[in-house]
């Protein structure tokens, strides 16, 4: 075990700590919470570029808690996929933290605020270093528990309706995906990843195998929101804070659901072709109608989130194509849409702390009234629609590309209309909201705080710059690595019980 | 090596590329006086320049994917710049270009990538696909959607009339007038030379929609009320001249396509920029409430007048020569088989006549004509544009006569044959000097005539009257020529053309589609969570389904 494992904790621990201490004396001083939520967020940061920095392509850091060695113990593994979506993550609640400090201002109880958001931050930490299935589900629920409480905080009535909803839908989630998790541990009698998929190689009983990969389709695919498992997003997400709002949509769906869900299937179960077929079936459905239910909606922030849901198709589409292409362009469309959407959510929040509306037909004309906003807006909202040479365009070329190079042609052309589409759906929403004159209503508006104009300024520089990341010799310090991992297969196993 | 990867830079980028310099430099002078001081002229000026840069890095580019980013760029410049309009309609004419532009640019990343993926290579220089593979059919079509768009031919031109009517004159004679139409035929040139192998069924589809595109632009054209918006559906058309020379094939009806090209972007700005002085002076651009301003604005009127003639194909002016070149190319294609050359040849004569009436309407309109009583602001009897807007259009107009004149000896020579492999010969009998002086003295001795008939008394001169009274008695009693072919609309046949005109916008087309689909699946969320878990059920079914039975 050399020093480098020892990093793996951290990034539970951290946040945990956090999250208690703010728990306890953060009601007692004031502007700590705070303080505590940009030290424990930026410490990760940190962390989590060391991380990065540690990893190598051909092989992975395990961390054995306690020393008991695997499989008996509980073990954290870090390798390219999981430092990859640990940055991504930790980056965008770094910019949430910030912006929450001028944006919280209109809420009471920031302590528990911040607990809950440190909270849902070690669970989504503890769901990408999880070794084990038990620890994976452990975390995802003590994430998924603190969203439900977050997009509760407004406490109005629609926000309490929408987190009963989603609770409810996400315990279906999780009492599918531990079903799935026992009849698997049944099988193999273990629980760690690497264990179980070595196990798994040599068993013959392929019915009860594709039992439980209905099991976590189904669940994971609920986590992700994929069409029909969706209908808890439009209302969830945009009950949240704006904040809170943009770590669900940019961040938590990915870890919780896409990555937990290739990390079992490719890495543990093995990929079947029928289960990749579907996924790219499955994407397909999600891309199109989630920007079909995306364009007529008012309020901007269930547009957003019927947005992701198309975005979140594109992922899954990438995914199902299983080419090394493919998982480049699902890396990269991930930490893309992370970033986009998360600010576009910012963007949201902004709007409605200068002018208390989100409805799209009442704005007009903000442009001139709130520039940095404006700009913000404008490089996010290119992203998303794919314009170059913004981060996403390069993101849904390299998908487009691995589906040509796949031969799956009618998926390119496919993905190209969903495209078209919300280039159009985001020309709307700029046009609604900033462009024109403003009306008499918006005269007085005034241009959000320093540090909500920062926040959203550092994420619009690195959704225009994302591109960069393809670059070579950048590309394989983050991207490659991780879409590495996926491509890896099985072989993930053999990696982790190498290196003990 | 990189460079040779990037850049590929031969006599068709050179002369896309001078072009798109020449233009921005024109336009830059004409918008220090045309654009309003406050309001952001920094934002503006930057992005004119960055629409050049990304406008040049497309044309000098060898490498597919720079292509694609570069034209995707233009496409957002165009779009921020169509924002500095103040008119009301604005932000929506901005979305819908945005959305036409930018959607087409994303099914030319899937002709890219298909290119990419049938040759395994993104260079310029080593691609020469048979359009025989349906593959490299689709990326064509793929390709062609963005060139289209770009250039505003049918079905993908309905942004160009609101642009036109919306933006800012400069933004337009800039980008859609000049340097977007550059930029799509340069591209449709780049395929057709290099990087694909016609075939004659893909030539007739060409041919076809620059008929097409002529004939109904033309008509349409007739039809407008707003003189930017009679100007923007004349640029549409003369595009199809564009397409029509270089879906012939045949090398001279290439090398007059791609000189209609130029010869379009020199008169189309010329009359936007002498139609934005106008437009300044009267601060209108409806037709109906202009007029007579030949005498207040002597030089701008003689600009517009040598515009209007040369887009009409008028010799000795340049657009006679271009479009002469392409009639040739129709009748030279024609002689290697097929019937429908005459068809072609007809429509493209028809359209030149659909110019003509077009313009003529729009110049009596504008500058003769009795001047309108209810004009907004007439800042007095003399000239009073100031020179970087007057500069623009009398160069564009004397380029116009240049070009013309000088047609073997400047443009084609150093412009448009080097792009050719080998220069084409010319089988009909048209020198233009020799044309002009005969012109020349042909106009000399009729105005010898009317001199000389007017000198000589026997003429009776008396005021405009109706009704036996003239007109300075009622001011209400005006004809403008705005509506000189309404008429046309009441014909039989073309009643129901401008009713399918009206409709066949694909932006409108496509936003019912999308309404129509999304209302059903709107309905379908109804908040309850029973409906939701139930939708969960259906979806486990499908999953058990999938992936159990066999």
């Amino acid at each position: 075990m050399s020093g480098n494992s020892l990093l793996i904790p951290c990034f539970v621990a951290v946040p945990l700590a956090g999250a208690f201490l703010n728990s306890l004396v953060g009601r007692r001083v004031r502007a700590l919470p705070e303080f505590l939520g940009a030290l424990a967020a930026f410490i990760l940061v940190g962390l989590s570029l060391m991380a990065l920095q540690s990893v190598r392509a051909d092989s992975v850091w395990v961390y054995q808690v306690g020393g008991w060695k695997l499989p008996l113990g509980i073990s954290l593994v870090l390798d390219g996929l999981t430092a990859f979506m640990l940055v991504t993550v930790n980056a965008v609640a770094f910019a949430i933290v910030v912006y929450a400090r001028d944006y919280m201002e209109r809420y009471t109880s920031k302590d528990l605020f911040y607990t809950l958001l440190l909270l849902m931050l070690a669970g989504m930490n503890g769901v990408l270093i999880a070794g084990d299935l038990f620890n994976l589900f452990v975390f995802l629920e003590i994430a998924a528990v603190a969203s439900y409480a977050l997009v509760a905080f407004g406490t109005e009535r629609h926000e309490l309706e929408a987190a009963f909803k989603y609770g409810v839908m996400g315990s279906v989630a999780s009492l599918f995906i531990l079903l799935g998790i026992a009849l698997l541990y049944g099988m193999t009698s273990t629980l760690n990843l690497a264990d179980m998929s070595q196990s798994l190689a040599g068993h013959s009983e392929a019915d009860l195998l594709l039992m439980v990969s209905a099991l976590f389709l189904m669940g994971f695919g609920l986590k992700t929101a994929l069409v029909p498992f969706h209908a808890w997003l439009p209302d969830a997400h945009p009950s949240a804070p704006a904040p809170i709002s943009a770590m669900l949509s940019g961040v938590l769906i990915k870890c919780l659901g896409i990555y937990a869900l290739s990390r079992i299937f490719f890495n543990v179960i093995g990929m079947s072709p029928r289960v990749l077929t579907l996924l790219m079936y499955w994407g397909a459905l999600s891309m199109m109608a989630g920007v079909i239910l995306a364009m007529g909606q008012r309020d901007l922030k269930r547009l957003l989130a019927y947005s992701t849901i198309s975005q979140v198709g594109y992922v899954v589409l990438g995914l199902g194509l299983g080419t090394p292409l493919g998982f480049l362009g699902v890396v990269l469309h991930l930490f893309n849409h992370s970033i986009a959407k998360a600010l576009l959510f910012l963007v949201s929040g902004a709007l409605e702390y200068a002018t208390g509306t989100r409805d799209l037909h009442n704005m007009g004309g903000l442009r001139s009234r709130m520039p940095v906003t404006h700009t913000a807006s404008f490089v996010a909202a290119m992203s998303i629609a794919g314009m170059p040479p913004f981060g996403g365009f390069w993101s849904k070329l390299l998908i487009i590309m691995a589906a040509v190079e796949a031969g799956h042609l009618g998926f390119a052309v496919w993905a190209v209309i969903v495209s078209v589409l919300t280039l159009a759906l985001f020309a709307g929403v700029m046009k609604n909201i900033f462009w024109g004159e403003p009306g008499l209503r918006w005269q007085g508006v005034r241009e959000v705080p320093g540090c909500m104009q920062a926040s959203m300024l550092a994420l619009a520089l690195f959704s225009l710059l994302s591109g960069t990341l393809l670059v070579p010799g950048i590309r394989e310090k983050f991207l490659l690595q991780a879409s590495a991992a996926l491509a890896q297969g099985t072989n993930y196993a053999h990696m982790i019980m190498s290196q003990i | 090596m990189l460079e040779q990867q990037i850049f590929y830079v031969d006599a068709l980028a050179r002369t896309t590329g001078a072009c798109i310099v020449f233009f921005a430099v024109l336009t830059l002078l004409y918008s220090w006086k045309a654009m309003p001081k406050n309001g952001g002229r920094l934002g503006y000026n930057l992005y004119l320049l960055l629409s050049l840069a990304t406008a040049l890095g497309a044309v000098l580019t060898g490498h597919l994917v720079v292509l694609l980013v570069c034209w995707g760029l233009t496409g957002v410049f165009l779009y921020l710049l169509i924002g500095y309009g103040t008119k009301e309609r604005t932000p929506a004419t901005a979305k819908k270009a945005f959305i036409i532009i930018g959607g087409t640019d994303a099914f030319m990343m899937l002709g890219v990538v298909l290119i990419g993926q049938i040759t395994g290579s993104f260079n310029m220089a080593h691609i020469h696909l048979s359009l025989a593979e349906p593959a490299a059919l689709l990326a064509f079509l793929c390709l062609l959607a963005g060139v289209l768009a770009k250039a505003g031919v049918l079905p993908f031109h309905t942004w160009v009339p609101d642009t036109a009517e919306d933006a800012p004159t400069p933004v337009t004679a800039f980008l859609p007038a000049a340097v977007d139409k550059l930029l799509g035929i340069y591209l449709l040139a780049r395929m057709v030379l290099d990087l694909f192998v016609m075939t004659p069924g893909m030539n007739a589809v060409l041919l076809a929609l620059g008929a097409v595109t002529i004939a109904v632009a033309g008509v349409m054209m007739l039809m407008q009320q707003d003189f930017k918006r009679l100007l923007a559906f004349c640029a549409i058309s003369q595009a199809g001249y564009v397409l029509l020379g270089i879906g012939t094939g045949h090398p001279l009806g290439i090398a007059g396509g791609l000189f209609h090209m130029v010869n379009h972007a020199i008169y189309k700005s010329c009359l936007f920029f002498s139609g934005g002085a106008v437009e300044q002076r009267v601060r209108t651009t409806d037709m109906e409430r202009m007029g007579g301003l030949a005498r207040p604005m002597p030089v701008i009127f003689t600009c517009f007048l040598i515009g209007a003639l040369a887009v009409s194909g008028v010799p000795p002016l340049n657009g006679f020569v271009s479009k002469w070149m392409v009639y040739q190319g129709i009748i030279e294609a024609g002689r290697e088989g097929g019937g429908l050359w005459v068809l072609w040849l007809a429509v493209a004569m028809f359209g030149s006549a659909l110019t003509l009436a077009g313009m003529m309407k729009t110049v009596h309109a504008i500058f003769l004509g009795q001047p309108s009583h209810d004009r907004p602001a007439d800042t007095g009897p003399h000239e009073s544009t100031p020179w970087p807007m007057s500069f623009p259009p009398l160069l564009l107009a004397s380029l116009s006569i240049l070009f013309g004149i000088g047609a073997y000896d400047l443009p084609l020579k150093y412009l448009i044959f080097p792009i050719l492999e080998q220069a084409p010969t010319f089988p009909g009998i048209w020198q233009p000097t020799l044309a002009t002086v005969l012109i020349l003295i042909a106009i000399g001795g009729g105005m010898m005539f009317y001199f000389l008939y007017r000198w000589s008394k026997t003429l009776r001169q008396t005021d405009v009257f109706i009704g036996g009274e003239t007109l300075d008695a009622v001011p209400g009693m005006r004809v403008s020529g705005s509506a000189f072919y309404d008429s046309v609309q009441e014909l039989p046949g073309f009643r129901s053309f401008f009713v399918l005109a009206g409709r066949s916008d694909p932006y409108e087309l496509a936003a019912r589609i999308v309404t129509r689909l999304g209302g059903p699946l709107r309905d379908l969320h109804n908040g309850i969570l029973s409906t939701y878990l139930s939708w969960c059920l259906l979806g486990m079914g499908v999953l058990f389904a999938v992936l159990l039975l066999r």
